[in-house]
């Protein structure tokens, strides 16, 4: 690189103003991911100062890392360059709120606290709630694929995203899908955004479906001797009407961790609606606990206030994203339980057991033992097409093997091509989404 | 530029003389779809029954530069399945297997060709069934779903076809069989069944499709509210959903639509009503029962005249009958209409059919109303004669007035049609430059050669051309360098 790093900053100051860049030696290295200490933080308070900082990072071949909270710098590879930490925080505004629409536009560094703070007055919510969701921005799980229990009512931002305002990587502003609730109008480029890790472009604004929040919500925890009976009393709430907001299956070190009562196996049902159609339902899942021979306990929210402490990652814990099928839930658990045999360490393993997608936290874990359980999981979910992810863990486990595990040739040079479009000189998060890129 | 002697031999010899459609009048059939504004027949058409016969059917066209259109039934509202430039249209209605139904972990694997309402029966015995419903569905196939991202009256609860589609597998404009999604969620990498759908064939033909099932929900209620005019029932509309109630399905229907279904199919709707509102939930019996009562509330508030509920599923059924057979009972209005169906914000609903009676009065045209309200996308009809060349330029007027007057009420060109070569001219109205640019290098990247459904979906415009540098900030030149 021809330029020297001061006129960088110099111009990227005349854009930004110099208190939006920070030079500072201990800032940097505070700000080092995996290793890789950042030559400048950038934090704008615009949408512009994003296209002006990636304007410059293009033209100089730089890196830049988007940052949110910086919850999950730990997801996937480690970057292979980082010059630029591009600090989002500062885009914190609500744009549009439309209640009677349901529909709201955030800046992407609007926390999902502080979007759930404006709107409980109003009996609505995004129900979005990884663990420590609320500390989270909404553009970083956006740019994540962040989800937890609520995913079994409500989807993923997958299914909430409308409309995303976001910065190629050349600086270019784009907007894609709509502000209303029912579009096809072009390609859907917002379900190209989500879970893409900021590798396409730096997303800022996103427009969002809200849903009512139901007028009651009640919790029953069912609980069991094996994983398998928790799956078959799962699947037959399934095959039910039921509608759950939450089904979310608990293994015994999590339910442990949850301060529930011990059993090898735990499924939290909770029914948001009506409060006689609470009730109802609730009769209906201990008709369904008897037959299935459970434990079924009415709790209170305290279980997912419990869930959410437990479950946000620990310093050097590793957490893994499992793309399983309900039917072979008992399976994966097992799988994964069979690959820590003779470790010490137990894995908290949680997951929507509606549709077979597990959480994998393990804290103080051996690398070895760590790095061959995700290799045994990965070979048993191959099978049926099924994935595991690094979400976070510390940086020699994930150099050390694929974060993301193998895509299919023909689909990841399709990956691969779209990469290539839109950021051929790798500016965005350069090296660390699936193969690479 | 019709097809060589050549290429019409190799797709005969891959297809088999059942399989290729050369004969003028057989490629008549397949000069149009619903869209009848929009002509144009293909050079042949193939029927593989294979995703390897698309594969290759692809490569040949690739390799000869002729484009190739995707048809489904034919049921698209947009001019998507119609060949302005001749080429092979690729005809999926052979490919029409259910591969696989995998009910404990509600999905299904099934061929494009496959007819929307076919997959619900093949599951409905087991309580489930596929959620997307457009009207069409008796006649429409998945596939051409996938491709238009089709909704229905039930999407307002449930989602639209995006919502239920796991995985697709799909041979690109290049000729790559590639598989995209699948059945296990949350695939590594970027979302790209998701951003295929809705592409409307644009990206390539879709092979085979991996979809969602729902279990059937344990009670629906079917309820009909009158009012004594449109704008008033849109006010129910617009506050059953500030109200935070979904209903599984909100359907208005204007006095004019009222009285063609009635003098089609007999009395369904009560005749001397200005406006009805279809409106459905579904769910637990006790959430239904709540939700109805809330429901009936805001109705008897926002003036209804009269509100009946369906006693059976018999007069659900009839109830349904009259929505579903809407399009066809207008024949009786108007011999022919355009259909729009763009979206408004639903607190807008109100003040946007205020703004389109305004219009109907100054273009002098009938309007008449059936749609989506709960979700803000609007069908309106807008009826002319065509041996009238001057009410066709009216009703055209109107049209794009009406369309310009959603978007600048915050809505969107499109909700559920799709874009094809009807609304193409009008995305810049909803998109800039970049926007457009972005989408342009977006289908390049799937279809370099650009034969796939060429002229659909994006508009000719210079920003979807090669060449095109969409606007960058401006850097102090050589401040730093």
């Amino acid at each position: 690189m021809a330029v020297s790093a001061a006129s960088v900053a110099g111009a990227l100051a005349e854009r930004l103003g110099r208190e939006r860049v920070v030079i500072d030696p201990s800032a940097l290295a505070a700000a080092t991911i995996d290793g890789r200490t950042p030559r400048w933080i950038v934090r704008p308070a615009s949408i512009e100062h994003v296209a002006a900082v990636l304007a410059i990072a293009w033209d100089e071949n730089l890196a830049v890392v988007p940052r949110g909270a910086g919850t999950a710098l730990l997801l996937g590879a480690p970057p292979s360059r980082v010059d630029i930490v591009l600090d989002l925080c500062g885009l914190d505004r609500v744009l549009e709120d439309h209640p009677d629409d349901l529909t709201v536009s955030v800046e992407a560094g609007v926390t999902a606290g502080a979007l759930a703070e404006r709107l409980t007055g109003r009996r609505q919510w995004l129900p979005v709630d990884p663990p420590g969701w609320r500390r989270r921005t909404l553009g970083g799980m956006t740019a994540t694929g962040g989800a937890g229990p609520l995913r079994a009512r409500y989807g993923t931002l997958r299914d909430l995203l409308l409309g995303v305002r976001f910065v190629q990587a050349d600086g270019v502003v784009t907007w894609g899908g709509a502000r209303v609730v029912k579009s096809v109008t072009g390609y859907d480029v917002p379900k190209l955004m989500v879970g893409s890790l900021g590798t396409l472009g730096v997303l800022c604004e996103l427009t969002l479906r809200l849903q009512p929040m139901p007028d009651a919500e009640q919790t029953w925890l069912a609980t069991f001797a094996s994983v398998g009976a928790a799956q078959a009393f799962a699947a037959r709430i399934v095959d039910s009407p039921l509608q759950p907001t939450r089904l979310e299956f608990l293994n015994e070190p999590a339910l442990r961790a949850c301060q529930m009562p011990s059993a090898a196996a735990g499924v939290a049902v909770a029914i948001g609606s009506a409060h006689s159609a609470v009730r109802e339902q609730g009769e209906q899942i201990a008709a369904i606990a008897t037959s299935e021979r459970a434990r079924l306990a009415a709790v209170g929210d305290e279980l997912w206030a419990h869930y959410d402490t437990a479950l946000t990652p620990a310093e050097g814990e590793v957490v893994l994203r499992i793309g399983s099928l309900p039917s072979r839930l008992a399976d994966t658990v097992g799988a994964v339980e069979r690959a820590l045999t003779g470790s010490e360490r137990a894995a908290l393993v949680t997951g929507c057991a509606a549709l077979g997608t597990l959480r994998v936290g393990i804290t103080g874990a051996d690398p070895d033992i760590a790095h061959r359980l995700i290799e045994d999981v990965r070979n048993f979910l191959g099978a049926f097409d099924g994935s595991i992810v690094i979400e976070s863990a510390p940086t020699a486990l994930r150099a050390g093997v694929d974060p993301w595990g193998p895509v299919e040739p023909a689909t990841l040079g399709l990956m691969s091509a779209i990469k290539r479009e839109f950021d051929s000189r790798g500016v965005l998060n350069p090296g660390r989404f699936v193969g690479g890129l | 530029m019709p097809l060589t002697a050549a290429v019409v031999h190799e797709l005969r010899h891959l297809l088999g003389p059942e399989g290729l459609v050369t004969t003028p009048e057989g490629r008549m059939v397949y000069e149009a779809d619903m869209h009848t504004f929009y002509k144009g027949a293909p050079d042949a058409v193939a029927l593989p029954r294979t995703a390897e016969q698309v594969q290759k059917i692809v490569r040949l066209c690739r390799s000869e530069g002729v484009p190739v259109v995707p048809r489904g039934s034919g049921t698209g509202l947009i001019g998507g399945a119609v060949a302005p430039r001749g080429g092979v249209m690729v005809s999926l209605n052979r490919m029409d297997a259910v591969l696989e139904v995998d009910l404990p972990n509600r999905c299904a694997v099934v061929q494009p060709g496959l007819i929307n309402l076919w997959l619900t029966k093949t599951v409905a015995d087991r309580g489930y069934h596929f959620a997307p419903d457009p009207s069409s569905q008796m006649v429409s196939s998945i596939g051409g779903n996938v491709a238009t991202n089709a909704g229905g009256p039930h999407c307002l609860k449930y989602g639209v076809t995006t919502n239920h589609v796991l995985g697709l597998e799909m041979v690109t404009g290049t000729g790559d069989l590639v598989r995209l999604g699948g059945r296990a969620p949350d695939r590594p990498g970027y979302d790209l069944t998701g951003t295929a759908v809705g592409s409307e064939g644009t990206f390539g033909l879709v092979t085979a499709i991996t979809v969602r099932l729902l279990h059937a929900p344990e009670a629906v209620k079917t309820a009909l509210a009158t009012f004594a005019s449109i704008t008033e029932a849109s006010e129910a509309v617009s506050e059953i959903i500030a109200a935070g109630i979904v209903p599984a399905a909100l359907e208005m229907l204007d006095a004019a639509i009222i009285s063609a279904i009635n003098a089609s199919l007999g009395k369904i709707y009560p005749d001397a009503a200005d406006a009805v509102l279809l409106i459905e939930l579904d769910g637990p019996r006790a959430e239904v029962e709540a939700q109805a009562e809330r429901v009936a509330a805001i109705c008897r508030r926002r003036g209804a005249v009269s509100l009946s509920v369906a006693a059976d599923e018999a007069e659900r059924a009839l109830l349904w009958k009259g929505r579903k057979e809407a399009a066809g009972a207008v024949g009786r209005l108007t011999a022919s209409y355009l259909l729009q169906d763009a979206v408004v914000p639903r607190s807008k609903l109100p003040q946007i059919m205020r703004e389109m009676e305004a219009i109907a009065a100054r273009h002098r045209v009938t309007i008449a109303n059936v749609f989506h309200a709960g979700d803000g996308n609007l069908h309106p009809l807008i009826c002319y004669d065509d041996r009238n060349a001057d009410e066709l330029e009216r009703a055209k007027r109107a049209n794009e007035e009406l369309l310009n007057a959603c978007i600048a009420l915050g809505g969107s060109v499109t909700g559920e049609h799709g874009v094809g070569l009807d609304k193409a001219k009008n995305l810049p109205l909803q998109y800039g430059d970049a926007d457009l640019n972005f989408m342009f290098r977006l289908r390049r990247v799937f279809d370099p050669d650009g034969i796939m459904n060429p002229d659909k979906l994006l508009p000719s415009h210079p920003a979807c051309g090669e060449g095109f540098r969409p606007k960058r900030p401006v850097l102090p030149a050589g401040a730093w360098i």
